[in-house]
């Protein structure tokens, strides 16, 4: 009996601590008034990401504060388990939220399916877009980063900062490119802007990409970092999710640059030697454009039925503008990055998209580098 | 042709074969984990978990006692708990050892990111505890030898351990009692207990065994090969254990050629990945020439069974 018991008792605690790493636990309620407009972010996986969803969290904390008077806010994790995701949706659309907004490409199809049967309710969804052919989705308003923008910047100041006489530059035009999935758009194109970024600045560099094959394996990600560094690169520009970490202290290790992607990456190393090494990031303020679209939708301007890439002009993309970045990078780079986001905002820079693009062009791109 | 000359001199350089001893140390170490719990009779399924968990409990542990080598304690305790818990489910609950290998898998991959985010608020990496690291070894002598040099000396510890336990691990099989124990047991049990070895007893310490290796994978991985934990950071290494561990059917020496084999095609398919040849099949390199290798090796032995066999009916 009593050795029934124990079992018992460890699978269910094996179990609950299985459930719990996907639980969705920071929900934060605060009261409806009726005139309110109630905003329900649901974000896929969690908070504490340092990326996509703290970020967004920014943009709903900043909804709170500032327009307190006319939004109430809801925010609720969907964990990692993707069955879960319509169910959450579903819920959410019940309620009585009147806006909801999700991420990210795994809610895609999700939405496409839910959002037609809720009519009265309007959706965002950000970081893709939906295919508004399907029909019924005129309550859905979908924007995407032109991450290609703030990758092209990369390149910019990647390419300088090889050619400089900055501590750990080398004398070679070598850069490098480190990202999660070769099969991933997002993932391409940061690729393609940073390689175009950096040609940009100069014709003759040499852009080495790797690619980890996972967003999760961080000791492959370091390696690749480990051999391009090794083969001459002394600046390179990390598109891998949590891999990203790996490739960061490859760069402390070998005492060589790192631009980190999607938020400044530099602020989770804050106080330790390896944030020196984290010259910039190339971010997406998915936080920015949320406020920006519920602002648009309180003056009964945002365009439901419609998908909008947003990039430098929107605020939505651009380069962590930190400390390091002021401190580590002397200010002729700096100018000229500067320099470059003007030519991009003017239109005499041009920049490619991966999205759409076939493998051939792609390859075309990377291989005009080498 | 050029793809060739690629191959080439990404083989002539020493810091290739460095980076395949570091690529193979992790699954080298889970693959002689693997080998005691196989030798023993119980596949232990749960080698990814159990290395998952002692890569974030190492990180965890060194951080707080500000000591690596108590880290390194805590990271082997870790495996050696994960895998008692597995031995407690299959041997003393008679549970079926893949099924709950796999609950414990699973139980690692969100377990160590709810622990994680409770102790950091963080749930991506640990990057903001200060977490220590083992440190590499230079080898006097070897050192100055050229490129020899290069490849062998200035290796993490547990990449020297690694290859230490491959010869202890040979040996405890070959000659000792405990690794006689293990392969009766593993070759028959009933045998086993008519003369009186407690089949149990010898389970329980083969499966520990495998904790405590996989732990100092895990530890490699976390406080070696890189100085922070991310989740998932394990990405299958645990898998391909199982995989290089049945090459080796057994053999340490073998498994410890079949890990470098896997460091190898790893470390290769990083050094190939700006030449001509397609990314995706340079990616798939490693776990497919695992594939072969196993494919071959099965057809060999039971090629050599059927020789034996039709030799010993030529006797009779």
């Amino acid at each position: 009996m009593r050795k029934r018991v124990l079992a018992i008792a460890m699978c269910a605690m094996m179990s609950m601590a299985a459930l719990t790493g996907c639980a969705s636990t920071g929900e934060t309620k605060s009261g409806s008034a009726d005139d309110k407009v109630k905003v329900s972010l649901l974000v896929t996986g969690s908070f504490g990401d340092k990326a996509f969803n703290d970020s967004a969290q920014e943009g709903m904390e900043k909804l709170k504060n500032e327009l307190s008077d006319k939004v109430d806010v809801e925010m609720i994790e969907m964990g990692n388990d993707k069955t879960k995701f319509e169910g959450s949706l579903l819920d959410a659309s019940e309620s009585d939220s009147d806006i909801i907004i999700v991420g990210t490409w795994d809610m895609k199809e999700i939405l496409e399916n839910v959002a037609p049967d809720f009519p009265d309710k309007k959706y965002i969804i950000f970081d893709t877009d939906v295919d508004y052919n399907l029909g019924g989705l005129d309550n859905v308003y979908s924007m995407s980063y032109k991450q290609n923008e703030a990758a092209f910047l990369a390149g910019a100041l990647a390419a300088s900062v090889t050619t400089s006489d900055m501590e750990y530059a080398n004398e070679e035009a070598t850069i490098g490119f480190v990202g999660a999935k070769d099969t991933a758009a997002v993932i391409n194109d940061s690729a393609v802007g940073f390689i175009e970024g950096a040609q940009f600045v100069n014709p003759d560099i040499k852009v080495m990409v790797s690619y980890v094959g996972s967003y999760v394996d961080s000791a492959t990600a370091k390696e690749l970092a480990l051999t391009q560094y090794s083969s001459g690169a002394d600046c390179v520009f990390v598109a891998a999710g949590p891999a990203s970490s790996g490739v960061i202290e490859a760069a402390a290790e070998q005492q060589k640059y790192v631009i980190g992607v999607d938020s400044d990456q530099a602020l989770a190393y804050e106080g330790e030697d390896k944030a020196n090494y984290i010259i910039s990031s190339a971010i997406k303020g998915v936080g920015i454009t949320i406020f920006n679209s519920i602002e648009r939708e309180l003056d009964g301007e945002l365009p439901y039925g419609t998908y909008e890439q947003l990039g430098l002009a929107d605020g939505a993309v651009g380069l962590a503008n930190n400390d390091i970045y002021e401190s580590v990078v002397p200010e002729t780079i700096r100018e000229s990055v500067k320099e470059v986001e003007q030519k991009l905002l003017d239109g005499d820079a041009k920049v490619d998209t991966a999205y759409g693009m076939d493998e051939a062009t792609l390859k075309q791109i990377i291989n005009s580098a080498q | 042709m050029e793809i060739l000359q690629d191959i080439l001199k990404t083989l002539s350089l020493p810091e290739f074969y460095f980076a395949m001893f570091r690529s193979a140390t992790p699954v080298l170490l889970t693959t002689l984990g693997a080998m005691i719990a196989s030798r023993s009779g119980t596949n232990n399924i749960a080698l990814e978990g159990t290395m998952l968990i002692s890569a974030f409990v190492g990180v965890v542990v060194s951080a707080f006692s500000h000591s690596a080598w108590i880290g390194f304690l805590g990271a082997i305790l870790a495996g050696f708990i994960v895998s008692n818990i597995l031995a407690y489910f299959v041997l003393k609950l008679n549970s079926n050892a893949v099924i709950s290998g796999i609950a414990l898998n699973t139980l690692a991959s969100g377990g160590t990111i709810f622990v994680l985010y409770l102790i950091t608020g963080e749930k991506g990496a640990s990057t903001s505890l200060p977490s220590l690291k083992l440190p590499s070894i230079t080898i006097p002598v070897v050192k100055d030898i050229p490129v020899i040099g290069t490849i062998l000396s200035g290796h993490h510890i547990l990449t020297y351990a690694a290859m230490i336990l491959v010869v202890v691990i040979w040996y405890m099989f070959r000659y000792t009692k405990l690794g006689m124990h293990i392969r009766a047991v593993g070759e028959s049990k009933d045998a086993a207990e008519s003369v009186g070895i407690s089949v149990k007893r010898v389970k329980y310490i083969a499966l520990s065994l495998s904790g405590i290796l996989t732990g100092m994978a895990g530890a490699f991985l976390s406080m070696g090969y890189l100085g922070v934990f991310s989740s998932g950071m394990t990405a299958g290494r645990g898998y391909i254990a199982l995989a290089t561990q049945a090459i080796a059917a057994g053999n340490a020496v073998i498994g410890m050629f079949a890990s470098l084999l896997f460091g190898f095609c790893a470390s290769l398919s990083n050094y190939l990945q700006s030449s001509g040849i397609p990314l995706q099949f340079i990616q798939m390199m490693p776990y497919l020439i695992i594939v072969i290798a196993y494919t071959i090796y099965c057809g060999m032995t039971e090629r050599n069974k059927k020789m034996r066999q039709l030799k010993a009916g030529d006797t009779k």
